[in-house]
This record gives structure tokens, C-alpha cells and sequence, in this order.
């Protein structure tokens, strides 16, 4: 790809991290700002450096598999899907109404499977639709129990107001650098995640010091977030610290501090297997959104002093916010869909690559072991069929499955075609692959297979290192990581 | 210009201590104040007692005003308190305010010089003088509280409300007796003025207690 390609497909990567920076910057210094705890100068820089420290230090590690955009399945795609995920956002930012990145993203996958006859995952659909409602009911009661808790303790050690001033000044700009940190490596998946193979950087070296062709382009979007901060951010941070309800700093700190709680403990899986090794129940992980906790925090707050409080929420603002989220998903996919529209016919870009179903003897006979009974689907047998919903209505017309058999049909069925060749498995990234794992692929060289799980399955036999291990909360982790590295192996192969 | 010049760290505490010297002093004044007037009344005459307290009063009025600019412009540059500072502010304004009433009035008392004929009327201002110190000195602990135990600020300024309240009987009790007396005219307006001067002591600190309530009502948690 030349440089001027790549740069025009990183560019919508920008914009999203741009947009990205303007609305969620709000999330860890909104309500510092707007309560003037916090000049907005001395916020943008402390969230731009941590922003970019983020997203280069803890970012890279996990580029594998932390890529929402992953699902679609050639560049100039994801390029028109950020574009619609960062158009959306910008949108939002320009309102001041504070959104959530990630349900962008995801709006604007929606898009894209329903332009290219992808299926949908409903438990997507599901996650999203539980976030509005679990986000700001959490953050509410967290921000209520660390108010009182607060309250309580101010009350008995009745600090001077100006001790109290700087000590709230020191939690806001420390819960601010470790949210922008977190926004920083987290975010930074979305923003660049599915660019990495666009990336015109090679790898650096400076004596010991060496900086990765992902590190680069992680910085590169951490600048872009950073940018978005400094120069869009404000209007969104005042929207939630002021616009909502006028905040005292020791709410803004307790919403911030609540946010942060919340994303921790509903969305840690190293907390959750934390809790496992000591032998207590784990937290059930919930989705959770940043950007909606904090709203709910607010809330919280605002309704901790009954009436008085109630009175001071505007709820013409809310109304705002809220509709912003439920139109958040919708408006992306709209966008993403007429945007794909526009690449393909106009630019002659192929923004999806069309995935093909057969029921092979062999995914026939996986289906059988599998317990599902394939007989009625013999008429099926070697036809290759494009598009994933036509294929699921052929098998709906003649089985009734549960939504996992039905997954399970359809995650066999798929047609790619994976070659192991030693050019490629000269490409593979050692962060994301250890050398046991490298090493079994190098046994696989020369063969090649029509679906993703015959890879997985022969890969098993290789190593105990691409074996999954049982379904508990102590694997949990392994299993996770191993799916994520699975992917990857998936898609440097795939020809 | 301030001659208080913040460190580079710990500014939280210079100015913590800043603020408590300002209320030092104000609290000071008050108690020169009251053994200024108790001395002027006992000899009747200008003593070098009530002279040395006046230029005392003098003395911290002029370091307390260059305490609240100090805490002013700190509070400013540093952008300390956001929500509170406009109250702290005129908190301290007020207070000196009250301060540079104690000294002006008393400095005039010293140079109109009314003369109270009998131990009556001394008791009279001494009463006066005692409860109008006691309610200054309430508000300065009542402004204290506020920076550091709001909740037991309602009950200083009730007690302010309470003195302020015994000083109004004490001081319209002295001026129907100074009226009711014989003497001429021009000492009754003296003595009237000397009254109103005192008792404007408490009552300023009666408004300063009103203030101070509300700004405690805006720092409830």
C-alpha cells in the first residue's frame, strides 16, 4: 500500500480519535473543570499526556484483539465505519452532549453488516441496551454511598476548608490522570486498533530503545485524542459538571471517583480473577460505559438531597444526554450505512469482502458431534453460498436451533481460506504470540485450510499452548487471551 | 500592595495561617478595645492606658489590612476555593470592616472625650463596652468554625444574636438615663454618641453573623 493510501485510511482513525478526545475527556475532567477546580488548560494537558502515555505504553501490548472495528473485514470498510463512528461523536461533541465512543463503534458495525449482509450479534445489541440502564443506575449508587461515606469522614475530622480545598483539588487531578491513562489504553484499540495493517511506520531502534511500528501509530492516535481535548473538549466538560447540575468539588470528585469505580469493578476481569484466586464469589461483569456512569453519578448526587437536589437536575438536560445515547447507535449505523454506500459506488472501494457458507463433509460431521442432527441439511451439503443471513435463513427453512447451535452452524460453516506459508509466520508479532505458539504454527507450514476451526483444531494438536482449557472462572483469563490470539493467527493467515 | 509573599509549597498552610492571624487580630482589637474604654471611663480623661490601646487598635487594623489583601489576592491567583471564595472574601472584608470600626470609633471617643458624671453611668458603659466585646469576639469564633466545623457555626451566631440583643436594652437603659438626667445638652449628645458607638459594635457583628449563616448554608455537605 503507498503512503498517500495509507495516510488517507489512517485519516478517519484521527478523526475518531479527535472525536474521541473532544467527548470523553469529559468523563475524567468534567466536572473538575467546570467546577473551576481545575483550570481547563492545566485538564487538557494532564489528559492529553497521560492520553498518549496510555495509549503508547498500555496500548500496543493488547493491540491483538482490542479492536471493536474487527469484525470488518477489509480496510477501506473500517475506514468508512470510523468515519461514521467519529462523524457521530463529533456531532454529539458539538451539542456538548457527553456519548459513549465504543457504542458508536459499534452503531457503525451494524451498519456495516446490514450493507454487507453480515449477521448481527444480538448480544451486542443486548450489551448496548443493558448499558443505558445499568451505567447510570451504578454510577448513582456508588456516588451516593461515597458521598455519605465522605460526608461522614469530613464530618469527623473536620479538616480546615482550605486542607479540604487541596485535598479534593490532589483526588480530582489524580482521578483525572488515571482516567485519561485508562481512556488512553483502552481507547486507543477503537481509534487504531484495525489500522495497524494500514500503518506506513516501520520499527525503530535507537541502541536499546526500540519503538514499534504499533507503538508509532499508537502515538499517532494518542495525539489525535490529545488534540481533541485541547481543542473541542470544554463545551462537553461543562455539559457534565455544570449544565446538568451545579456540582460542589467534593461531588465532582465523588462523581469522578465513582465512574472510575464503576468501571473497575464491572468491567475488571483481572478483579473478578483476583476474587476467584482468594476463593471469593466474582463480581458478575456487567457492560458499563463511562460517559452514562457519569451521569448517573451526578444524579445520584443531585438525589442524595431529596427534594432540594431534585429541584436543582434539569431534566431538560437530561432528556438531552439520553436521547443522545439511544440515538448514539442508531444515527452511526444510518451514517455508516449511507457512507459505505458513497465508498463503494462512488470511490469503487471494496468496503466488505463477501464471506462465503458451505456444509463441507467435515463441518457436517462437527455439526453431528456436536449433537445437531444433519440430515435435514444434506441438500445443503457442498453448496457455497454467500452472505451470512441468506445462509441462516437456508439452515432457519430447515432446522430449529438454539441461538448457540446456530452460532455454532454458522461459525463452521464459514469458508477461509487459511494458508500457513513461512513469509507469514516470519510477520507475526511476538507480543501478542509466545515462541512454543510460533513454533507449532512452523509445524503447520506448507498446509492450508478452508475453515478457521480446522486451523484452531490442528493448532490444539500441536501445542498445549493453542489447547482451551475448561470452562471455569480460573481460565477464564487463558481462554480469553487464547481467543484473541486465534483471531490473529486468523487474519495474518488468511489468503 | 501585599507584603506577604507565598512559598512555592505549602501555600494551603501560609494561607491557613494567614487567615488565622487575620482573626487574631480582629479578636485583639476587641479586647484593647474594651480595657481602652473601661480605662477612659474609670478616670473620666484621656489616660496613657486608653492612648497605649488605641494605638494598638491602631497598630493591628493597619497589619490586618495588609493580612486581607494578602489573603484576597492568594486566594485569586492561586485559584483556591472556587466555590467558597467570594464568601471568604467578603467574610474578611466585613471583618475588617468591624475592626476599623473599633478603631474609629474609639479614636473619636478620645478626641470628643464626653464626660459621664457618676459611677452610675461608668457602670452603665462598662456593661456596654463587655457585652459588645463579647459579641465581636463570638463572631471571630463563629468565623473561625466556619472554616473548620461549619456545623457548630449556627450556635455562635445565636449567641451573637443574644448579646447584640442584651447591648440594644443595655444601651437604650444608659441613653433614657443620660436624657432623664439634668445635664447640659452637648454632654448628652456626647454621651448619646459614645452609647451608639459601642452598641454599633454588636450590631455590626449581628450583620456579619447574618452573612456568615447563609455562607455556611452554602457549604452544608
Amino acid at each position: 500500500m503507498n503512503l498517500i493510501n495509507s495516510l488517507i485510511f489512517l485519516s478517519s482513525g484521527l478523526f475518531l480519535g479527535w472525536s474521541m478526545g473532544a467527548n470523553d475527556a469529559s468523563n475524567v475532567f468534567g466536572t473538575a473543570v467546570a467546577t473551576r477546580m481545575v483550570r481547563f488548560s492545566t485538564a487538557a494537558f494532564l489528559c492529553s499526556v497521560f492520553v498518549i502515555l496510555g495509549a503508547v505504553r498500555d496500548g500496543a501490548g493488547a493491540a491483538g484483539g482490542l479492536s471493536q472495528l474487527g469484525a470488518i473485514n477489509t480496510l477501506p470498510g473500517s475506514f468508512t465505519a470510523a468515519l461514521a463512528a467519529a462523524l457521530t461523536i463529533a456531532g454529539l461533541s458539538k451539542l456538548g452532549l457527553p456519548g459513549s465512543t465504543t457504542q458508536a463503534v459499534v452503531g457503525a458495525i451494524i451498519g456495516w453488516n446490514l450493507f454487507s449482509g453480515s449477521i448481527t450479534n444480538l448480544a451486542t445489541l443486548r450489551r448496548i441496551l443493558m448499558t443505558w440502564i445499568a451505567s447510570p443506575v451504578l454510577g448513582g449508587i456508588f456516588a451516593i454511598l461515597i458521598y455519605s461515606l465522605v460526608v461522614l469522614l469530613i464530618r469527623k475530622t473536620k479538616p480546615h476548608l482550605l486542607v479540604l480545598d487541596r485535598n479534593i483539588r490532589f483526588g480530582l487531578i489524580l482521578a483525572g490522570v488515571f482516567g485519561s491513562y485508562a481512556i488512553g489504553a483502552n481507547g486507543i484499540g477503537n481509534v487504531m486498533g484495525f489500522f495497524v495493517a494500514a500503518s506506513p511506520f516501520v520499527d525503530l531502534k535507537l541502541g536499546t530503545i526500540s519503538f514499534s511500528a504499533v507503538e508509532q501509530l499508537f502515538l499517532l492516535g494518542g495525539i489525535a485524542i490529545a488534540v481533541g481535548v485541547y481543542t473541542y473538549s470544554q463545551r462537553v466538560m461543562m455539559t457534565v459538571g455544570n449544565s446538568l447540575m451545579a456540582l460542589s468539588p467534593l461531588g465532582a470528585l465523588v462523581v469522578v471517583i465513582a465512574h472510575s469505580l464503576v468501571l473497575f469493578i464491572f468491567s475488571s476481569q483481572e478483579l473478578a480473577n483476583l476474587l476467584i484466586s482468594v476463593g471469593l464469589p466474582p463480581i458478575p461483569l456487567l457492560p458499563v460505559s463511562g460517559s452514562q456512569a457519569v451521569i448517573g453519578a451526578v444524579l445520584g448526587i443531585g438525589l442524595l438531597q431529596g427534594l432540594k437536589g431534585v429541584r436543582q437536575i434539569k431534566w431538560g438536560v437530561l432528556v438531552g444526554i439520553a436521547s443522545g445515547w439511544v440515538t448514539t447507535p442508531i444515527i452511526a449505523a444510518i451514517v455508516g450505512f449511507t457512507l459505505l454506500f458513497i465508498v463503494q459506488n462512488v470511490f469503487g472501494q471494496e468496503v466488505y469482502r463477501e464471506i462465503y457458507y458451505n456444509l463441507s463433509p467435515p463441518v457436517l460431521e462437527r455439526l453431528a458431534q456436536a449433537g445437531i442432527s444433519t440430515e435435514p441439511l444434506a441438500d445443503l451439503q457442498n453448496q457455497t453460498m454467500a452472505k451470512g443471513i441468506y445462509f441462516r435463513q437456508s439452515v432457519r427453512d430447515r432446522l430449529t436451533l438454539s441461538p448457540a447451535q446456530e452460532a455454532l452452524v454458522l461459525n463452521s460453516a464459514e469458508v477461509n481460506n487459511l494458508q500457513i506459508t513461512p513469509e507469514k509466520i516470519a510477520t507475526l508479532d511476538q507480543g501478542i504470540l509466545n515462541p512454543v505458539q510460533i513454533a507449532a504454527l512452523n509445524n503447520l507450514v506448507g498446509q492450508s485450510f478452508s475453515h478457521k476451526w480446522q486451523l484452531d483444531q490442528a493448532l490444539a494438536q500441536q501445542s498445549d499452548a493453542w489447547q482451551k482449557k475448561d470452562d471455569n472462572p480460573q481460565n477464564e483469563d487463558f481462554n480469553q487471551k487464547l481467543k484473541q490470539q486465534l483471531a490473529y493467527v486468523q487474519n495474518v493467515f488468511h489468503h | 500592595m501585599s507584603k506577604e509573599t507565598p512559598p512555592l509549597f505549602g501555600k494551603t498552610r501560609f494561607l491557613e495561617g494567614l487567615i488565622d492571624v487575620f482573626l487574631d487580630q480582629v479578636a485583639e482589637g476587641a479586647i484593647f478595645l474594651q480595657i481602652g474604654v473601661t480605662a477612659y471611663f474609670e478616670n473620666a480623661e484621656v489616660t496613657e492606658t486608653s492612648q497605649e490601646k488605641l494605638q494598638q487598635i491602631l497598630a493591628v487594623k493597619e497589619r490586618s489590612n495588609d493580612l486581607r489583601r494578602s489573603i484576597g489576592t492568594l486566594l485569586y491567583t492561586e485559584m483556591l476555593i472556587p466555590d467558597a471564595r467570594g464568601d471568604v472574601l467578603r467574610l474578611i472584608g466585613e471583618l475588617y470592616e468591624l475592626l476599623d470600626k473599633i478603631g474609629n470609633n474609639f479614636e473619636t471617643l478620645l478626641i470628643e472625650q464626653p464626660q459621664a458624671p457618676g459611677d452610675d453611668y461608668r457602670q452603665g458603659f462598662e456593661e456596654l463596652i463587655a457585652i459588645a466585646t463579647k459579641s465581636v469576639q463570638t463572631i471571630v469564633v463563629a468565623a473561625r468554625a466556619f472554616f473548620r466545623n461549619p456545623t457548630v457555626v449556627r450556635d455562635h451566631i445565636h449567641e451573637v444574636r443574644v448579646y447584640e440583643s442584651e447591648a440594644d436594652k443595655v444601651a437604650l437603659r444608659l441613653k433614657k438615663k443620660i436624657f432623664g438626667s439634668e445635664l447640659p445638652y452637648e454632654i448628652k449628645a456626647q454621651l448619646r454618641d459614645a452609647v451608639n458607638a459601642i452598641d454599633d459594635l454588636a450590631d455590626k457583628s449581628e450583620l456579619i453573623g447574618d452573612h456568615l449563616s447563609i455562607f455556611t448554608l452554602k457549604r452544608a455537605l
